[in-house]
């Protein structure tokens, strides 16, 4: 009963801690953060709380006097708006118990479950324990694959010591709450009614959720940072997000860091959608500079803190020595294997199954749409960078390919969702499809 | 009214969706084993008792002896990582005169079927610190081979890795001990299969080698060890 006690509690205490500043920045009319939903409040909240925490254990600051700062932050907030900021205006989202009933049936599942994956017990868990114990970042050198980003495993060790300090699974349920939260965030970008989008991020959980996603890895929180960056990408495409962009960069530069320390991959992905965004909108000189600088300061960050901490660069897991020496039969060999192996994990990924014949429908049947080139120009970097890396990682790719590639390919799974969207929100009239709804389609 | 329906059926297909949910992932069964089961017995259903990871047995004794070291811990168990992070403590230095062994074999040893020309084992051994001996399973009572025996492992670009090339010159008694003592570690590895080769053998001769058993040397001895803690095959040793 405690503990059932105390996963509600993790989860209320989560809810909380995400629903502050922005919530509290909102009052004024001329404010643009209204134009976000909910669900988008939380996402910036999070991305917000996440690169306090990234900075907070760059700099071995004690969790416990960043959550007493947060706390602060929000109470100064609350009274330098007190005049303005009416409890009584805030009004209960009863759509939001969708995905906080499915936060609470995940984490049922997580308390039970409980075992961990392969990795996290070499090294994920340790990196989360080291934050646990209030070791310091530099620590982290002692600990197995030192060059892999913690911050996963901070966000982890975070939530696991508040508010009950007790079991780790709590600090997974954190995974959970974003995992949910992702999900439900880009089915809005669907123009279909309320009960519709919320059948959609139901079965979009159906699709992707099983316990070994939250069994401490790390690819849950590409998927969903990537989720939420999509959704925000998604707003560029929106003419009435247009006056906005200046702040949608802003939230996705924060998104785009936290992919960065969230796994090795993530810088990759980063740059893969810093960049489709840059070539597929017309953006005004302002943004374009702010997008670059912003995104080169994130890279110059996390090449500057692995040096500044010595982090060693773990050469055992890859062999480019020995794969630099191109033969081009080997080359063939590799590519062969590489895609046979695709093929095998596409097909175990519903995602994919789903959203690739869409893609190409779209592509096809259509005039190509910008958010379409968007998709289809990140498709093309996703795959070539799956190729590339088997191609050099490793001698012998089959190895590699089995322990990861089924991983590495969910992480971007979510991306592809934009497909759906695209065709729904563009073309389901074509078809004379009456959902429950009778929504009116408007074009972009 | 028409709109009063769509909502209501809206509403019903996701409360069914919900309830999907639950019953697929048995999660009524799942918040029953929450309160009746604590979280350390849920720990050691999942990750084993002295099975598998055995985290069972290391929390217990980490609970019984109060470490305020790490242990040095060593699982001969192929299918699973070192599961030292059950116990692990940042605040600990690591003590490898405190060992704790986990599904501990009483032989170590790889067997290999005849596969073309040479010999296969699927199965992969670690901490091991060399070879100990070879038996021959033969379907008649001997064989002689004078030739090579070569032991190796094979990368994805087809080069062996040796782990032990020798003449051999003998008349092979079926299932008898032929001693090597072979010192190596190259043998360890959970993820390549290894080979035997024996070179220059007719087909004839290959025929009547049903298998070939190698036994291994244990890197870590029981009996140079005190046992202070045992149960089945875990031990906790100093």
């Amino acid at each position: 009963m405690i503990e059932i006690i105390e996963i509600l509690i993790q989860v209320l205490f989560i809810l909380f801690i995400i629903s502050f500043p922005i919530a509290l920045l909102e009052t004024g009319k001329k404010s643009k953060i209204p134009t976000f939903s909910l669900i988008d409040k939380f996402s910036i909240n999070l991305i917000f709380l996440i690169n306090i925490l990234l900075f907070a254990s760059i700099l071995n600051i004690n969790s416990k006097y960043i959550l007493f700062s947060y706390v602060i932050l929000i109470i100064s907030l609350y009274f330098f708006k007190f005049r303005k900021f009416n409890f009584k205006s805030i009004k209960i989202n009863y759509y939001f118990l969708v995905p906080l009933s499915f936060i609470i049936l995940i984490s049922i599942d997580i308390a039970h479950e409980l075992y961990f994956a392969w990795d996290t017990q070499v090294h994920w868990f340790l990196k989360a324990l080291n934050f646990f114990q209030n070791q310091k970042f530099e620590n982290l050198n002692d600990l197995p694959v030192s060059d892999y980003p913690h911050l996963g495993a901070y966000i982890w060790s975070f939530f696991w010591k508040f508010p009950s300090n007790s079991f780790e699974y709590l600090g997974r349920i954190t995974y959970a709450f974003i995992y949910t939260l992702s999900i439900f965030s880009i089915t809005e970008c669907l123009r279909v009614n309320l009960h519709e989008k919320i059948i959609f991020a139901i079965l979009l959980v159906f699709l992707t959720y099983n316990y070994e996603l939250f069994s401490g890895l790390q690819d849950v929180l590409v998927f969903s940072v990537i989720l939420i960056i999509t959704k925000f990408a998604y707003y560029f495409f929106e003419k009435k997000f247009i006056s906005n962009r200046l702040q949608l960069i802003l939230i996705l530069l924060g998104a785009l860091n936290i992919l960065c320390w969230v796994k090795n991959e993530g810088i990759f992905y980063a740059f893969f959608l810093f960049f489709c965004i840059f070539i597929t909108n017309n953006l005004t000189l302002k943004n374009k500079i702010t997008l670059v600088t912003g995104s080169l300061i994130i890279i110059s960050l996390r090449i500057f803190i692995f040096n500044f901490y010595d982090t060693t660069l773990d050469t055992s897991f890859y062999e480019f020595g020995k794969t630099l020496n191109i033969e081009f039969s080997l080359i063939l060999q590799k590519i062969k294997i590489i895609t046979f192996y695709l093929i095998i994990y596409f097909s175990q990924n519903p995602i994919y199954l789903l959203t690739m014949p869409v893609l190409i429908y779209i592509t096809f049947k259509y005039p190509l749409k910008n958010i379409t080139k968007f998709v289809i120009y990140f498709l093309i970097l996703n795959f070539s960078f799956i190729y590339i890396i088997y191609l050099f990682m490793a001698v012998e790719v089959e190895v590699k390919i089995r322990h990861n590639m089924l991983r590495l390919i969910f992480q971007t799974s979510g991306f592809y969702f934009l497909a759906i969207i695209i065709l729904i929100n563009n073309y389901a009239h074509l078809f004379k499809i009456k959902l429950l709804s009778k929504y009116k389609i408007k074009k972009y | 009214m028409a709109k009063k329906f769509n909502k209501n059926l809206g509403v019903l297909i996701i409360i069914f969706l919900i309830l999907s949910f639950i019953y697929n992932h048995n999660l009524f069964r799942k918040l029953y084993n929450i309160f009746v089961m604590n979280f350390e017995s849920r720990l050691t259903i999942k990750h084993g008792y002295c099975f598998r990871e055995s985290v069972g047995f290391l929390r217990m004794l980490k609970k019984k002896y109060k470490f305020n070291f790490n242990p040095l811990i060593v699982n001969y168990e192929d299918a699973v990582p070192n599961s030292g992070w059950s116990v692990y403590d940042n605040y600990n230095k690591t003590d490898k005169n405190h060992k704790i062994l986990l599904n501990y074999p009483k032989n170590l040893s790889l067997h290999f079927k005849p596969l073309n020309k040479i010999f296969y084992s699927g199965g992969t051994v670690k901490h091991s610190n060399g070879i100990s001996n070879i038996i021959f399973n033969l379907k008649d009572k001997h064989i002689r081979i004078d030739s090579k025996i070569k032991i190796y492992r094979k990368t994805f670009n087809e080069q062996e890795i040796i782990i032990y090339e020798e003449n051999f010159h003998k008349l092979v008694i079926n299932k008898q001990i032929i001693p090597i003592e072979f010192k190596t570690k190259k043998i360890n590895s959970i993820f390549k299969p290894t080979f035997i080769e024996i070179s220059n053998l007719s087909n004839n001769q290959i025929e009547k080698i049903n298998s070939i058993i190698v036994n291994l040397n244990h890197e870590f001895n029981l009996k140079d060890f005190t046992i202070i803690e045992k149960f089945n095959n875990c031990y906790y040793v100093k």
